[in-house]
């Protein structure tokens, strides 16, 4: 399963757009950022490739700070 | 985030070594707990949390430090909360559930020692651990031969004060915990300047009391027929009460709880119909250790309770706060603890009758005996809990396992075989 990641500067924005997400019932998913695509300890919102164009937009009309949006494909890593 | 980075290095941390415990945490948690099905919504607070275990929750730590508040790191449930919170002191309960800080431990301590020991020592002397470098004071206590001695060593590292728990419930025993906890305020008066009062204590009572209703409100949900919420989640949430802003604990878990009300008016279930309730009972599960509850449910369990000191153990039983003196106060405190049962007692009848109360309580239809290798007081108290259980006809089976998941195949095939047994 892939999934888009909003990767953001610092906490305080990736909770700027879960507030956002919320508002419009969005289904999103805050998760650790995972290590391929930051090299920080942190916050990421996982969501559904398919949303990823309405969040740009969301994003960029109420000024939120990401760091950009990637796609990954969710692996089980420890195989339990 | 290189803000974090530099308060890392304030806490005079091993950033390098810390680098690896970050590469394999959001891994761990992801294929842990975001391979879950239809999760409620209300569980991203705790992701966030465990997103920014080491960054914002350090964050406001430092802060607090900058503020002139001291911060307290605990191991056990019987380390009086109240205290801590009334001297304006933050407490944190402190990591020990990683298999990463075990190599670090076996440095200090025998590879014969239960591994929540080893880990905590491992997490300390490495300085990967952010929480025991913020810490102002460590508090251990004697519960178990291994956590005395590490006490020890630990004191080279850190700045330790020991709470002496009795090992009998004899009156004279409940007076000696209620003059520890009047020392151990004493002890922490000095390096919080602040006195214990009857104002502070009633207010932290209050709180904590209330932090308390809280995980029994949620674990009411547990009691279902139909499970909103797995048992996976609400032992991270747990978990998570040991070392989160209190009041905000209470907020997002009281959030969560609605959504949860919801939940069971829709008649939502995480888990298929037949799907055999678990009760788990023993050693506790400190963050990250989500091994066997991941194994339960990935196995076809579900667990609806735990009776260990990251279950029950930690939130059963209020503090009465009528009294009207310090002293009242301080006995009420001392009473409330003393009505922990840990294997470290003897004798310790009062955690049988607990877990077969619990057992009803929950409905659940097996019971997964679980210990830590080389914890001698749960491993060896496993069979006289196992042949009381089995003389009600309860089934039960013993689990050792530690942090590593090298055994997880097996354990997993014990598991199956025991919940095909439970559903015939």
């Amino acid at each position: 399963m892939t999934y888009s990641y909003v990767l953001f500067p610092n906490h305080l924005e990736g909770l700027k757009l879960e507030k956002l997400l919320k508002e419009r019932n969005i289904k999103y998913t805050i998760t650790p950022a995972p290590r391929e695509l930051s090299s920080c300890c942190g916050i990421a919102i996982r969501i559904k490739p398919e949303l990823t164009k309405s969040i740009q937009s969301i994003v960029k009309n109420h000024g939120v700070s990401i760091s950009g949006i990637q796609s990954l494909e969710v692996k089980s890593y420890f195989n339990i | 985030m290189r803000d974090y980075r530099e308060m890392w290095q304030s806490l005079d941390m091993d950033l390098e070594k810390h680098d690896e415990l970050c590469e394999v945490l959001p891994k761990f948690y992801s294929d842990i707990y975001l391979s879950q099905e239809n999760r409620p919504e209300g569980m991203n607070y705790y992701n966030f949390v465990i997103s920014e275990v080491h960054g914002l929750r350090i964050k406001e730590l430092v802060n607090a430090k900058a503020e002139n508040q001291k911060v307290v790191g605990t191991f056990c449930v019987y380390v009086p909360d109240e205290i801590i919170n009334a001297s304006n002191a933050i407490s944190v309960g402190l990591c020990s559930g990683s298999d990463f800080w075990i190599p670090d431990g076996e440095k200090y301590l025998p590879r014969n020692t239960c591994p929540l020991v080893k880990s905590a020592v491992g997490a300390k002397v490495s300085g990967t651990c952010p929480y025991f470098q913020s810490c102002d004071m460590i508090v251990g206590e004697t519960t178990c031969d291994g956590k005395k001695k590490a006490w020890e060593i630990l004191e080279e590292h850190t700045n330790m004060y020991v709470m002496d728990l009795p090992q009998m419930k004899r009156e004279k025993d409940y007076k000696h915990w209620k003059e520890e906890i009047f020392e151990f305020s004493s002890e922490l008066s000095k390096l919080t300047g602040k006195e214990l009062t009857v104002e502070n204590l009633t207010d932290s009572i209050n709180l904590i009391n209330k932090k308390r209703e809280t995980l029994q409100k949620l674990y009411e949900f547990r009691k279902l027929k139909e499970l909103p919420i797995s048992g996976k989640d609400v032992l991270l949430i747990t978990q998570i009460a040991f070392y989160d802003n209190i009041e905000r604990f209470i907020e997002k878990t009281e959030e969560l709880i609605h959504e949860l009300e919801k939940r069971v008016e829709e008649k939502v279930s995480v888990f298929d119909e037949d799907t055999p309730r678990i009760l788990v009972t023993g050693t506790p599960m400190a963050v990250p250790n989500w091994k066997l509850h991941h194994l339960i449910e990935t196995s076809g369990g579900a667990v609806v309770c735990e009776e260990t000191c990251t279950g029950t153990r930690y939130f059963e039983n209020l503090v009465d706060n009528t009294g009207k003196s310090l002293d009242e106060k301080v006995e009420a405190l001392a009473d409330r603890y003393m009505g922990i049962n840990c294997a470290c007692f003897t004798p310790n009848n009062g955690r049988t009758e607990d877990i077969i109360r619990l057992y009803e309580e929950y409905s659940a239809n097996g019971v997964i005996y679980y210990s830590l290798p080389f914890c001698n007081t749960y491993a060896i108290e496993a069979k006289q809990v196992m042949d009381a259980l089995e003389a009600k006809g309860i089934p039960v089976i013993h689990i050792e396992s530690g942090y590593s998941l090298e055994d997880a195949g097996q354990v997993k095939t014990r598991l199956e075989a025991f919940f095909e047994m439970l559903r015939s």
